[in-house]
């Protein structure tokens, strides 16, 4: 294996060329899922448009309190007579036709500054995690006639406009594998559930892939081709955006990637060394971890050298076991009683006290005890 | 593909949500699995398919028998080509299958830890391509009803 691994280049019909490209940088950046995560909550609060109750509302009566003494709530109450509303509550949150608790108020706070370094750092992130198949497929994405992840088309066929139309692009789609894909985001429509309906956001659907271009090779005619393909977005390589690249700041968006584009990858973004061309001031992050691979660092040489030999070779003390009866239990017995082995050899235990009759006691004894 | 993704990283990612993860609030909260690669479709380090360089699956084959799908460790950025699958047919006989299937992932090192667990499934799919038995006639009991049964 080479110090770096490269990509192969698939031609307009999916099979792959002998042209590669060496894997942009970029693609090294640590995963940070809890990075983008919030870089990518503050992103998506800052197209909000700001709503509120109306200034007036609740307010529009002349209502005051009765006061003490007249057996009702000292809540201000609708003047006059003659209609219901008269000596009804008003104003309070609690009232009917009564103001909202804290009337929501235009000046809120919509959006969220996030500092660029962090959204750098996201966004790299994200790229780097889309050039990992596993976290495509824990994403959802239907990757399994997918040649190759980064999956890169040669931008051969892209150019002249060839893809202006969008049968052409669904057709390049397919060819390169990701027709599954755009199948499962196509069945994946539904109408979305509570007010949203009302509000332009009639149905949802799944994210299918993401093309990313570069406007300058391979000319702006795909995004009109590929805008009404459903799940598929486009996106130029100088503007990505982590919107589009964690999605739900999920890690693992699947990124079709036009051969120009992957190759600007690395003028964009550097590396940990080579400052970008493009950001100022921007290196890309290095991983703390050289080694992401715990059970390789735990068997590494390195660690197991320093490591103590393991106490009691394979035999392991056992805690939490059943006592035995060592009078039962012979192997306990012979742990407590080394004799033990030679007494039952032996069989001792069987053997009888054989002393055979007592010798008798003599006529002299005799004649003693029975002298009167 | 590079270096700075193993497969401890995405499972610390992808433990808490994931497109095969399926998370039910009945019976203490269990997790299931809708991994093709996954041998007891439980969503965890060791049996979760897409998170492992190598995974055993074994599922239902078109003709009844059954299909042992293993990955190929050194294609994990290869989707298209990472699968190798052998099939097993229903006429073979389930002791070879389960026999087969040992031999070419167990015995030679390629996860000997999930030995019981592919052999299990296999033999679960095995058994329920059985035919059903009928249920014998009810005998029927007592007098009325031997009476009722005549009639």
């Amino acid at each position: 294996m080479t110090s770096r691994p490269t990509v192969s280049i698939l031609s307009a019909d999916g099979s792959a060329g002998s042209s590669t490209h060496p894997l942009p940088e970029v693609f090294k950046a640590p995963i940070r899922p809890d990075i983008v995560q919030t870089v990518h909550t503050g992103m998506a609060k800052n197209k909000r448009q700001p709503y509120a109750v109306s200034e007036k509302a609740g307010h529009q009566t002349s209502a005051e309190s009765w006061g003490t003494g007249r057996a009702v709530a000292r809540i201000p109450r609708v003047s006059g007579g003659g209609t219901h509303r008269a000596g009804q509550a008003a104003f309070g949150n609690q009232c009917r036709s009564g103001r909202m608790f804290a009337p929501t108020k235009v000046w809120r706070k919509w959006h969220q500054k996030i500092n660029l370094g962090q959204k750098r750092f996201a966004t790299a992130s994200a790229l780097a995690a889309s050039s990992s198949a596993a976290l495509l497929m824990a994403r959802g994405h239907h990757i399994s006639s997918v040649p190759e992840v980064p999956l890169v088309v040669a931008s051969t066929a892209f150019a002249d406009a060839a893809i202006a139309k969008t049968s052409a692009a669904l057709a390049l789609l397919k060819a390169v594998g990701a027709g599954a894909d755009i199948e499962k985001v196509k069945n994946s429509r539904k109408l979305r559930a509570g007010k949203g309906k009302l509000r332009g956001r009639r149905h949802k659907q799944r994210r299918g892939p993401l093309v990313v271009y570069n406007p300058e090779e391979d000319g702006k005619e795909l995004v009109r081709a590929f805008r009404n393909i459903p799940g598929v977005e486009t996106s130029s390589v100088y503007a990505l955006n982590l919107l589009q690249l964690a999605p739900g700041g999920h890690l693992g968006r699947f990124i079709v990637w036009t051969s120009s584009a992957f190759a600007a990858l690395d003028k964009i973004y550097g590396s940990t060394t080579e400052p970008s061309a493009l950001k100022k001031d921007f290196l890309l992050p290095s991983a703390l971890m050289k080694q992401p691979d715990l059970s390789k660092l735990i068997n590494s040489s390195e660690v197991q050298t320093v490591l103590r030999p393991v106490r009691g070779g394979s035999v392991t003390k056992r805690t939490l076991t059943q006592k035995k009866n060592p009078l039962k239990n012979k192997q306990v017995q012979l742990r407590l009683n080394p004799y033990a082995a030679a007494f039952s050899k032996e069989k001792l235990g069987q053997l009888k006290v054989d002393n055979g009759k007592p010798a008798s006691t003599g006529e002299t004894f005799i004649k003693l005890v029975h002298e009167n | 593909m590079s270096t700075n993704i193993s497969s401890d990283l995405i499972w610390e990612i992808t433990r808490g949500h994931s497109s095969t993860l399926v998370k039910r609030k009945g019976a203490g909260g269990v997790q299931f699995s809708r991994d093709p690669l996954n041998l007891k479709n439980k969503y965890t380090r060791k049996y979760e398919g897409f998170v492992n360089d190598k995974a055993i699956g074994i599922r239902t084959g078109e003709n009844g028998g059954v299909v042992l799908m293993t990955k190929k460790a050194d294609k994990a950025h290869k989707p298209a080509s990472s699968l190798q699958t052998s099939t097993f047919g229903s006429s073979t006989s389930t002791r070879k299958t389960y026999r087969s299937i040992a031999n070419s992932t167990a015995k030679r090192s390629y996860r000997p830890d999930l030995r019981a667990d592919a052999v299990a499934r296999a033999s679960a799919i095995r058994k329920s391509q059985k035919p059903v038995k009928a249920d014998r006639p009810t005998k029927a009991r007592g007098a009325k009803a031997k009476k009722e049964a005549e009639a």
